[in-house]
């Protein structure tokens, strides 16, 4: 199965995305990493190039809000073949905030799954488990 | 091709200007306008054509105006761009571009196209294509067609597009750049077009070698170039021609995915030349929110537009300097941005090399620098006074083809 991942926006926590890399990676998915400093676009574009079935962007940062909230506009203007399942995940917030209200106004933006501080291994389990269910049916 | 013998004898035809570099020695003749390049070239060079050999003599060439092409990838960041790049540093003059997915509405180009590249997805993707595209293509004219895309539309698309001709996927299995294959088909096309031309298949009967695209000529020189001028990475040269303005650069300078073999990138502005394009270059400085600003700045009004003084043609190479530096900087979204700041050195060639003093040349990059970048500090200029910087790409090229 193929993913797409990177970390988005200003944000150059480049060991993260490493680990994210390796342990997608021991998972068994194709991975295609964009790096750090990615721009939502091209995450998009990178879909529609490989036909990935799994979008995983992560921020450290808390960069994210800014940067993903037009992701909804956005993917309405791509035709994706593959439907893909858009993830993020990592440190979401910054700053004085409301992590409780972090996850419903991620989905908002777009987001299938989303992670706020949560263990990676934990989140890629269940990740994987929703892709499954999306196989069955 | 392979050669035996030393290149002795390099010629550059522009569309403007011959180049001869012979024994360490570079010269320089304005083209006559009213024979054909071969006779010109033979009235003003003829000692040096007779008392070489066919082997020894290398030229390479612009005066063809360079190739147009349309290239239609599937997405902006991956297909789009990288295709782009590849055309640019192959010598390819003239782009449009179109994402695929804009199909519906995207007008067909009027004017006939030398070459349509397709391109889009990583191997093992399929059904990028449909039959949108053959009826798109229907509307175009166009001489030659090739496919750089995933290896699983190959055969749908064979079957439907005549003449197709196909190459090794731009995008290689890491979504990263694979250019090897359409820099070469593009390279062989220039020399090709340039054989066919009728003003200049005459120039084979004084070489037995190929007859490279000039501006991939300049793009080999790149990484040469601090062994003979005091050049310091990163830098751009601005390479101000007749028909148009051209601006290679370290690819430090970019922030973007690209990752090419060469480590220097080549872009075309078709509208900046101060010879043939004057007209587009005014236009394009008409529109400009810092043209007043510059007038006063140089201490000339706006009548210096119309006139064809020196001092009109000087003021028309800082002209085109600024509107370079303006397009490839953060002010100008349509390009690609170069990070102007840490900039080490700017390198002047073309025509403007025999124009502008140095000092002409830091006025306007100083301005620049001041009022759209608020710095003080400048990047250093470097005039290629004697015009050589092409040289040293065909001297490589030479050595390359050896091994």
């Amino acid at each position: 199965m193929r993913v797409v991942t990177g970390v988005v926006g200003n944000d150059v926590h480049v060991v993260a995305n490493r680990l994210i890399e390796i342990s997608l990676k021991e998972r068994g998915f194709d991975v295609y990493n964009l790096g750090v400093n990615t721009y939502l676009e091209e995450f998009l574009d990178a879909l529609i190039e490989t036909d990935a079935e799994l979008l995983l962007i992560s921020s450290l940062n808390g960069e994210a809000e800014g940067w993903c909230r037009n992701l909804k506009a956005l993917k309405s203007k791509y035709n994706f073949r593959s439907n893909p399942l858009f993830v993020i995940g990592g440190n979401l917030g910054v700053g004085e905030m409301d992590p409780d209200a972090l996850i419903p106004k991620f989905k908002a933006y777009g987001f299938d799954l989303v992670y706020h501080q949560k263990d990676l291994n934990e989140s890629l389990d269940e990740v994987e488990e929703v892709l499954k269910q999306r196989i069955e049916v | 091709m392979k050669i035996q013998n030393m290149p002795k004898v390099l010629f550059d035809v522009g569309s403007t200007y011959f180049k001869v570099y012979e024994e360490g020695q570079i010269s320089h003749y304005f083209r006559d306008f009213t024979i054909p390049i071969y006779q010109d070239l033979k009235n003003k060079c003829h000692k040096t054509i007779e008392s070489h050999t066919p082997e020894e003599i290398w030229i390479c060439s612009s005066a063809n105006g360079g190739l147009s092409t349309l290239i239609i990838g599937s997405s902006h960041s991956f297909s789009l761009k990288y295709t782009v790049n590849t055309a640019f540093n192959s010598g390819i003059n003239i782009i449009d571009t179109m994402l695929y997915s804009d199909i519906d509405t995207a007008n067909p180009p009027i004017e006939k196209i030398d070459v349509v590249i397709i391109t889009g997805g990583i191997d093992g993707v399929k059904d990028i294509f449909d039959s949108r595209l053959f009826e798109y293509l229907k509307k175009v004219t166009y001489n030659h067609i090739v496919y750089a895309g995933s290896k699983d539309n190959i055969e749908y698309l064979s079957n439907h597009i005549e003449n197709l001709v196909i190459l090794d996927n731009i995008l290689d299995n890491r979504l990263k750049i694979n250019e090897k294959a359409l820099k070469q088909y593009l390279t062989d096309l220039y020399q090709k077009d340039i054989m066919a031309r009728e003003d200049i298949k005459p120039l084979y009967q004084i070489t037995a070698n190929q007859i490279y695209p000039t501006p991939y000529i300049v793009n080999l020189s790149l990484p040469y170039i601090s062994e003979s001028l005091d050049v310091a990475d990163p830098f751009i040269v601005i390479d101000i021609g007749g028909a148009t303005t051209d601006i290679h650069y370290s690819t430090d300078l970019i922030n973007d995915n690209i990752t090419g073999e060469g480590g220097y990138d080549r872009l075309v502005f078709k509208k900046l030349g101060v010879y043939k394009s004057r007209e587009s270059l005014i236009f394009t400085a008409k529109r400009n929110e810092y043209v007043y600003e510059l007038l006063n700045y140089l201490g000339v009004t706006e009548d210096i537009f119309d006139s064809n003084s020196k001092e009109a043609v000087k003021f028309l190479m800082q002209l085109a300097i600024f509107l370079v530096l303006y397009k490839v900087s953060r002010h100008h979204g349509e390009y690609i941005e170069l990070k102007l700041d840490i900039l080490n050195s700017v390198v002047l060639t073309g025509g403007i090399s025999k124009v502008l003093s140095e000092e002409d040349a830091v006025i306007i990059v100083k301005f620049f620098y001041k009022k759209l970048l608020n710095f003080h500090n400048t990047p250093d200029i470097v005039i290629d006074r004697n015009y050589e910087i092409w040289t040293y790409g065909m001297k490589h090229l030479h050595k390359k083809d050896k091994t």
